[in-house]
């Protein structure tokens, strides 16, 4: 079975664009909705692809062929996205018109941006990469099942046509309109919640270590937790390929009812290991996961854990454990779990 | 006709999202393919959907097109005579 790296991740979000000045100097929110910082598009962009693409779009690219150059692939094996919510803006743009307009005219541009595999086809146009191309919209465990796919097809050696490389991407827009409906529900709107955010992520995975690894991943896990008891799930989890992490990236975000589902199961599956946050910085959205293993493989990579990832209350010091393992732990609505675990 | 250019302008830079453009900066005389302003094919798409829905002109021929998008000058004069509303 092939080894799987990560050899170069970037991210648009609620943080600094494309660097990692959130590890020393991360910015802090009290508002409940953040649109991501954006670069400066223009410096990477021609002007007709500023003005046509959507915020995604333009994200999505822009971190693909980050980390493409980065690695020094320019044609992976796979292209493999991950969206729960797709062009969202586009999407209500080119509805908000055909509303408007009697249903009778149609804006080709936010037509055609308004599906959600617009994000793989664009970045397969601009590469010219005309190999396997997959997008998962599954909510908030789309990043996981695309990462999911790639891990699958990598691990393979005997595959017939092999993947060696997969460009994996996860992107999210939040739009005013879709976080007004979220605040109606109980998805958003508590107070000191962590804010609804955006998220533009892309990893280029490969079967070859290379000199700029940042880490491995050792482990890609998703279990449906429907109708067992709550002893079954977790024997279930505990069989599962994901033992002996320094620390555990959760994914809280300061709602009771989905962080004690967090602390109750680590503390039973893996007692004493002390857990990690994301998304007080970062922000929620349906593929924030993806942030939360770019935040870990950033933390591999450097070998440290900045004070501002420890969870509030918890005890131990993050000087007292090594950084060689981190197991990021999802779950969606308490039926979706998943489990990456990631070491140096 | 001054007027019409100027609200063609002001609508091509909405709907084609001409950021930083404002109307002066626009030629109503320059060539609003390949040279002038660089359009291409889909901002084709977005003005037959302009001519229809803000004048009521429907263009049935493609070829029509080429003429007619020849500049904003050249498509204010189609527009002064073909309008529908």
């Amino acid at each position: 079975m092939n080894n799987i790296y990560i050899n170069s991740i970037k991210q648009i979000s609620a943080q600094q664009p494309l660097v990692e000045d959130w590890f020393e100097q991360p910015i802090f929110y009290s508002e409940p909705y953040i649109r991501a910082i954006e670069p400066d598009y223009k410096q990477f962009f021609t002007p007709n692809e500023v003005r046509r693409f959507g915020k995604i779009l333009k994200r999505a690219l822009l971190v693909a062929r980050q980390v493409m150059a980065e690695s020094g692939v320019a044609l992976p094996d796979a292209i493999i996205t991950g969206t729960g919510l797709g062009c969202i803006e586009s999407t209500e743009i080119f509805l908000d018109k055909l509303v408007r307009d009697g249903e009778e005219l149609l804006n080709p541009t936010h037509f055609m941006q308004s599906t959600h595999n617009t994000i793989g086809s664009l970045i397969a146009i601009d590469t010219k990469c005309h190999s396997y191309n997959s997008t998962y919209a599954h909510n908030g465990i789309s990043f996981e099942c695309a990462l999911q796919d790639a891990f699958m097809q990598m691990k393979r050696e005997d595959a017939i046509n092999r993947v060696s490389t997969a460009l994996v991407g996860a992107h999210d827009e939040m739009t005013p309109t879709y976080f007004n409906l979220l605040k109606k529900t109980p998805y958003f709107g508590k107070l000191n919640q962590a804010f609804a955010g955006e998220t533009a992520v892309a990893m280029m995975l490969s079967t070859e270590k290379a000199e700029k690894t940042i880490c491995k991943i050792e482990a890609v896990e998703k279990m449906y937790f429907g109708h067992e008891t709550i002893d079954k799930f977790q024997s279930q989890i505990s069989n599962l390929k994901i033992s002996n992490p320094d620390y555990i990236m959760v994914g809280t975000n300061d709602k009771p009812e989905t962080d004690n589902i967090y602390l109750e199961n680590c503390a039973k599956l893996f007692p004493n290991i002390p857990l990690l946050q994301y998304k007080n910085i970062f922000g929620e959205s349906y593929t924030a996961p993806a942030l939360g293993v770019y935040v870990a493989a950033i933390c591999l990579q450097r070998g440290v854990i900045p004070e501002h990832l420890k969870i509030s209350g918890s005890e131990f010091q993050i000087s007292d454990n090594s950084v060689n393992k981190i197991l990021c732990y999802n779950h969606f609505d308490n039926k979706n779990h998943t489990f990456i675990l990631l070491s140096r | 006709m001054e007027e019409l250019i100027l609200k063609l302008k002001e609508e091509i830079i909405e709907i084609l999202n001409l950021e930083g453009m404002k109307p002066e900066d626009i030629d109503a005389d320059a060539p609003l393919f390949g040279e002038g302003l660089g359009l291409d094919s889909i901002d084709a798409l977005e003005l037959i959907v302009l001519m229809e829905k803000s004048y009521g002109i429907k263009l049935k021929d493609p070829n029509q097109g080429k003429e007619i998008f020849k500049s904003i000058k050249v498509m204010a004069e189609y527009i002064a005579e073909n309008r529908t509303k």
